[in-house]
């Protein structure tokens, strides 16, 4: 007969534990407090039956009970239709001020502009040209041009 | 008697249909008294399996008999009561057990191997036995879920791998596998606890 190896032995007094853990007794008085329990606990509520057994309840009754129903909640849905208007949507709406992503707003600055010294026109005897001035060349461009005029009237008058 | 007379006096009787759900409630808590009797103390070692404490244990087989009285209507369509009842505490003691998991372990398997049973032995047999629970317990709290689960049900002696099948809505093939897988893992465990000590 072969003898159980260590590991077969242990698993078996493992086994013997978890029966062990298994058998642990009730405590005492346990069915007696679950009948308590149970008592204690609310039971399903009772709903009076419709007394249609025996025909007491005639059909016109049902219909007018149906029928009253029926106009109160038409008549009340109809009284708050009528009375909430739906609101007018606005024209215009104003559109929020959106700055230029990253940057600072203005804050309401106005741009000012540049108040600095402008440019000032020669005076008026700058204009007369001077002996000097006339003594000065003319330029290469002034002169071709009048060449070129001289050159177109004589062509012409020939 | 007026038409109204007749209506109220009809409001006012107690109709036949009452007298039947009046008769067929009583039906239902005697059967649900039996149930209690019957099955009460194996509901509560089932839990107590699991959540190896006396007052928790109690309380969910309360909860169990509790959601039996809230679906009694259905007490009639059950074809084995015992395994149902098992399952309804089963679960209730899962859930338990997920959401106190924040409760050290190792207390309440001390506490346990002092509880167990261990008469007849002396002083010195019996400190020895408490160690051997508490490496046995702990061995088997680092099994996977599904294993221990069904090693623990394993342990019920009145409880068949059919009947451990539908408790843990599994197929008598898986709960086969798995103890099979969960006594080779207790058997590692063990085997390195010892080589440990």
């Amino acid at each position: 007969m072969n003898q159980p190896t260590p590991i077969q032995s242990d698993l078996a007094r493992a086994e013997q534990t978890l029966r062990l853990l298994a058998a642990m007794p009730a405590p005492e008085g346990l069915e007696a407090r679950m009948h308590a329990a149970l008592k204690a606990a609310p039971a399903h509520g009772n709903v009076l039956a419709w007394p249609t057994a025996g025909g007491q309840m005639r059909s016109w009754i049902r219909g007018a009970a149906v029928a009253a129903i029926v106009g109160v909640i038409a008549g009340g849905s109809w009284g708050v239709y009528s009375r909430v208007q739906p609101a007018e949507p606005q024209r215009a709406v104003e559109m929020p001020r959106v700055t230029g992503s990253g940057s600072f707003s203005n804050a309401g600055a106005m741009r000012t502009p540049q108040t600095l010294d402008a440019p000032l026109a020669p005076p008026a005897d700058a204009a007369q040209p001077s002996a000097s001035d006339q003594a000065k060349p003319q330029p290469a461009a002034k002169t071709t041009a009048h060449a070129t005029a001289a050159k177109h009237k004589h062509a012409q008058t020939r | 008697m007026s038409a109204s007379q007749s209506v109220f006096a009809g409001w006012m009787e107690i109709a036949p249909g009452a007298v039947r759900d009046q008769t067929r409630q009583h039906d239902q808590q005697a059967a649900l008294a039996a149930l209690v009797d019957e099955y009460a103390s194996t509901l509560y070692r089932v839990a107590f399996s699991v959540l190896r404490n006396t007052a928790d244990a109690e309380d969910a087989v309360q909860e169990a008999f509790l959601r039996v009285l809230r679906h009694r209507d259905t007490l009639d369509e059950v074809r084995d009561h015992r395994v149902w009842l098992i399952r309804i505490v089963w679960n209730i003691v899962l859930d338990r057990k997920r959401r106190a998991k924040t409760r050290p372990e190792t207390d309440d398997i001390a506490d346990l191997a002092r509880v167990l049973p261990a008469v007849g032995l002396s002083a010195e047999q019996r400190a020895a036995a408490q160690q051997h629970h508490t490496r046995v317990l702990t061995c088997v709290e680092q099994l996977p879920d599904k294993e221990r689960e069904v090693m623990l049900l394993s342990a019920f002696e009145e409880l068949s791998s059919v009947e451990i099948a539908e408790v843990l809505g599994l197929t008598e093939s898986s709960v086969r596998s798995r103890l099979f897988r969960a006594r080779n893992l207790l058997a590692d465990l063990l085997g390195h606890a010892r080589g440990v000590k």
